[in-house]
């Protein structure tokens, strides 16, 4: 199996300053990242929310056009950092109660041909945030996607094919996708918000102001409208205090994306895999790993950095934050290998840490009354009938009634007396039921377009506050890997010739 | 004072507490069931759905004959859907071994009456399209197919409730309290429970339990992995087994497989167990690229693992203890689905009159009387020590 020192996943800011600093120490360092996504994957809407199918003009788009050259990555390889790009984490395993037989702590990595497993003896999960998606009328329209997912294709071909955007959310991941999309030629025709005021950087909006774009706030859509499964307009509405729709606002905006903008969640499946504990902090994303200053999860031997261990909109105008988490996991983790002695380690991490005190900008607030908003604007304008799930085609009024799939086509008078309220009378809310039960998160982007919106649908019912709502489960492997490549060229001959049958008697067992 | 009492108290809402308790309260008894976590949180949600007449288990071919019965009319008697699927059980050859697997299922299945009927490659081929050209031989069980887990022990539980049942989840029972030979109540972290009799039927904790009633019960624990793909065309409908592998097409369209090595370990009375997957999975998905290389490019897209518990001959137990005298014990060893159905008859049958009108004289605690006490030691069937 190979091995390292030390395995960082995930090369955005964070990932990168982390691989650097130990590398500069002596450590020997793998720094992975799955850009560039193959096609494959975004067509499945992972890891980022791409989109039902690529608008018109798109498909081709070349993934060889996006490189992700920066400077820092240059530096790292620089350094002598293994650098592997196109390859993807897909799980995380370690020893541990009730799993005793692995041969030491590691990772499922695979690229587009093959998987293979990979020792560590410390992880860095810098594996960065994901889109928040609530859904809309006329959100499973190729055309809605993602800030991450616009972004990524944006980077992808320089020329996307789409030419008018609609941006839901003025937070500054808002506010810096409109002007990424201006810069790629892309109009944008309204940035929207369903709060009264715009929730991003004044300089930003400014910007955005001065290219003509239009700020629509106390605003929701109504729906997403088009021929041939593709976005041609988006119906706006001004809402009240309240939500509602205010009647005889409505505008008709032509456009062919609709880029939400609305949060960003933390991608915490891999901590979760490893059971790092995990609490919920609204006010930088919901469910995060507990760290110490050391940027040290509650797992010996695993670290976070960036947007995975939480995120807030100021990390998106200073990017200054996630650096110097990176640069702690760094000499953490090297001084925890011993490559650099404990004082040395600690006299650079307080010079870190000050730094990030001297940074610290506005204190973040809690999302969650946010993405209530949005997700009852869109209610109150669009109704229930909409999908939560599009992978399974499970609708918000499917969840909260409990419904079974329909293609079950089941119906008898017992079940319609049952709803998501009636199961939280006798238990706990838990999203697994409704997973198990609806479907709605068994699909193939593995929850992530549903997982937040069935969790607030689910507080809701229950009567609950969101942060007592758990996780819904993450199982490897975290990407979609098809059984051809999860597929162990490695296989030893023991567990080849020595695979029991179900507890058979007359057979012999491993472990 | 008792928070609650009852005629029964159940414990555990696997599906065969849940089975259970459903049967006893259509029998119009007073029935709890207390459940640590939720219903078919453990093994009785995370299984493979598989229902056979288990031919290759000659002691329970009784109840299991009697289940696939049940099973076919399971969704008008509960009011809820199973998913279930009666379109019989393949099992396939791809190895001479396993073609003498085949042989003596057929030989055993002909001894018990039980229609199974040889199939050739192409045969094979014809009830599971895309199967490899590797397979040798198959034979095809008439009787059996498959079921949705978590809707088949919701549904039980639903049906239970609906009966006036009473559900306690999120709650452990943490003791058995006996005086007079009898169990008068059990402790749960919602207070104690007083009841005339108590079924145990609490996966592999019902050994804990049963200690502290002064009932041995030689289970021990084991952790099993399974994997599930994206959804596919439909291909097949029957349950498959075949290159060291079981598994099915979901109603959805997923293949759910499982197989290979378990990992032996431990429990505690109250807490949920640790349940990771391993690198096995990647094992599973291979042997599934084999059985099925049509299908290889299909994406994995989660696997989980569950806990089962074994008796030292890989067979149920359900009985009535000896003493205390009102305490019956209810365990699966990991064939625990598809038996479901007629495992609550039989609890209700024992209940309700002393013994089962279906055969389980091979089930009985009684076979154990002569074991070691250290024979989970010998056989070696206990958690290994942390390797790194
Ligand atoms: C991966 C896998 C695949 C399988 N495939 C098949 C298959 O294809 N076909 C088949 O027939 N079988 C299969 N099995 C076996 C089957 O799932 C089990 O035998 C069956 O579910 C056992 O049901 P049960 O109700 O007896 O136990 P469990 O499902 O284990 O339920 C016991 C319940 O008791 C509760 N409990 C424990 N202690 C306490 C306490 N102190 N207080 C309160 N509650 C407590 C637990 O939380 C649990 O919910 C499989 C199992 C696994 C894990």
């Amino acid at each position: 199996m190979e091995s390292r020192p030390l395995v960082v996943v995930g090369a955005g800011i964070s990932g990168t300053a982390a691989a650097i600093q130990a590398a500069e120490v002596g450590v020997s360092v793998s720094l992975i990242d799955e850009n560039p996504i193959p096609n494959g994957m975004v067509g499945m809407n992972v890891p980022h929310f791409f989109g039902q199918s690529l608008p018109p003009g798109n498909e081709s788009a070349s993934i060889e056009t996006f490189i992700p050259t920066t400077v820092a990555l240059a530096e790292a390889e620089e350094l002598g950092v293994d650098v592997r790009l196109g390859t993807c984490v897909w799980g995380t395993f370690r020893n541990r109660e009730n799993s005793r037989l692995l041969d030491g702590p590691q990772v499922g990595l695979a690229d587009t041909e093959r998987s293979w497993m990979m020792n560590y003896e410390r992880l860095i999960i810098a594996t960065g945030a994901r889109d928040l998606s609530i859904g809309f009328v006329g959100w499973d329209l190729a055309g809605v996607m993602g800030a991450n997912g616009a972004h990524s294709l944006m980077n992808r071909s320089a020329n996307l094919a789409s030419r008018r955007m609609v941006l839901l959310g003025s937070g500054n991941l808002g506010l810096k996708t409109a002007k990424m999309a201006l810069e790629n030629g892309i109009e944008v025709v309204a940035v929207v918000d369903v709060s009264p005021t715009v929730q991003g950087d004044a300089a930003l909006v400014e910007a955005l102001r001065t290219e003509g774009v239009e700020l629509f706030t106390s605003h929701t859509v109504k729906e997403a409208a088009g021929k041939n499964g593709c976005i041609e307009s988006v119906v706006l509405v001004g809402i009240d205090d309240d939500g509602e729709p205010v009647a005889g606002t409505e505008k008709m905006v032509s456009a062919d994306i609709v880029c939400l903008a609305i949060g960003l969640v933390p991608n915490v499946e891999l901590l979760s895999l490893l059971d790092c504990e995990l609490t919920f902090k609204s006010e930088i994303g919901g469910y995060v790993p507990r760290h110490d200053d050391r940027m040290r999860t509650s797992v010996d031997d695993v670290l976070v950095a960036g947007d995975a261990a939480g995120f807030h909109d100021g990390m998106i105008i200073d990017p200054d934050i996630a650096r110097n988490q990176g640069r702690l996991a760094g000499i953490a983790a090297s001084a925890s290998l011993g490559a650099i002695g404990p004082t040395e380690a600690e006299d650079l991490m307080s010079e870190i840490r000050s730094e990030i005190l001297s940074q610290a900008g506005a204190k973040p607030t809690e999302v969650h009354t946010g993405w209530k908003r949005w997700l009852g604007s869109f209610v109150k304008a669009g109704g229930q009938d909409v999908l939560a799930c599009p992978c399974e085609g499970v609708t918000r009024a499917e969840i909260i009634g409990l419904q079974p799939p329909r293609y079950l086509e089941w119906g008898s008078e017992q079940m319609n007396r049952r709803s998501l309220q009636t199961q939280v009378e006798d238990n706990p809310a838990n999203p697994n039921q409704i997973k198990r039960l609806t479907r709605a998160g068994t699909g193939i982007c593995q929850g992530r377009r549903c997982r937040e919106q069935a969790a607030l649908l689910l507080a809701e019912e229950a009567n609950t506050p969101i942060s007592e709502i758990p996780l819904m489960t993450y199982r490897p492997p975290v990407r979609p890997l098809p059984l051809s490549i999860m597929w162990p060229d490695d296989e030893s001959e023991q567990v080849r010739t020595e695979w029991p049958k179900w507890f058979s008697p007359n057979n012999k067992v491993l472990g | 004072m008792p928070t609650d009492s009852a005629e029964i108290v159940v414990i555990g809402g696997g599906v065969s507490g849940l089975s259970s308790a459903y049967y006893l309260a259509k029998a119009g008894k007073d029935v709890i069931v207390v459940e640590k976590g939720m219903v078919g949180g453990e093994a009785s949600g995370r299984n493979g759905g598989m229902i056979s007449e288990r031919t290759d288990e000659p002691a329970l071919i009784p109840l299991a004959v009697e289940s696939v019965r049940l099973w076919a009319t399971l969704e008008d008697e509960l009011g809820y859907p199973t998913e279930f699927i009666h379109q019989g059980r393949v099992q396939v050859g791809v190895s001479e071994e396993e073609m003498g697997d085949i042989f003596s299922e057929r030989d055993e299945a002909l001894r018990h009456g039980i229609s199974v009927e040889p199939l050739d490659p192409s045969e094979v081929q014809d009830l599971v399209p895309g199967i490899t050209a590797r397979t040798l031989g198959g034979l095809f069980f008439a009787n059996g197919g498959h079921a949705n887990p978590q809707r088949a022990v919701q549904a039980f539980a639903w049906a239970f409730q609906d009966l006036g049942g009473r559900l306690y989840q999120n709650t452990a029972v943490t003791g058995i309290n006996v005086e007079d030979d009898k169990v008068t109540s059990v402790e749960t972290t919602a207070g104690s429970m007083a009841a005339d009799v108590v079924v145990a039927a609490a996966g592999p904790q019902t050994a804990l339990l049963a200690e502290m009633a002064g009932v041995h019960v030689p289970i021990a624990p084991a952790r099993v992995e399974i994997i599930a793909t994206a959804p596919l065309e439909p291909l097949f409908d029957i349950a498959l087994v075949g290159n060291g592998l079981y598994g099915r097409q979901a109603a959805r369209g997923n293949l759910l497989f499982g197989g290979g090595a378990h990992e032996w370990i431990d429990v505690d009375l109250t807490s949920e167990p640790g349940k990771p997957n391993t690198p096995l999975i990647r094992n599973i998905a291979r042997r599934l690229a084999e059985l099925l290389p049509a299908v290889a490019n299909t994406p994995v897209i989660r696997s989980w693992a569950g806990i089962v518990e074994q008796a030292p001959d890989y067979l149920p137990i359900i009985d009535i203890a000896d003493n205390p005298s009102n305490y019956i014990v209810v365990t699966a060893s990991a064939h625990g689905f598809g038996i479901a159905p007629a495992t609550g008859k039989v609890v209700s049958d024992l209940v309700l009159h002393g013994d089962s009108s279906i055969d389980i004289s091979g089930l009985g605690l009684n076979r154990f009387s002569d074991l070691d006490p250290r024979w989970r030691e010998e056989r070696g069937w206990v958690p290994s020590f942390e390797r790194s």
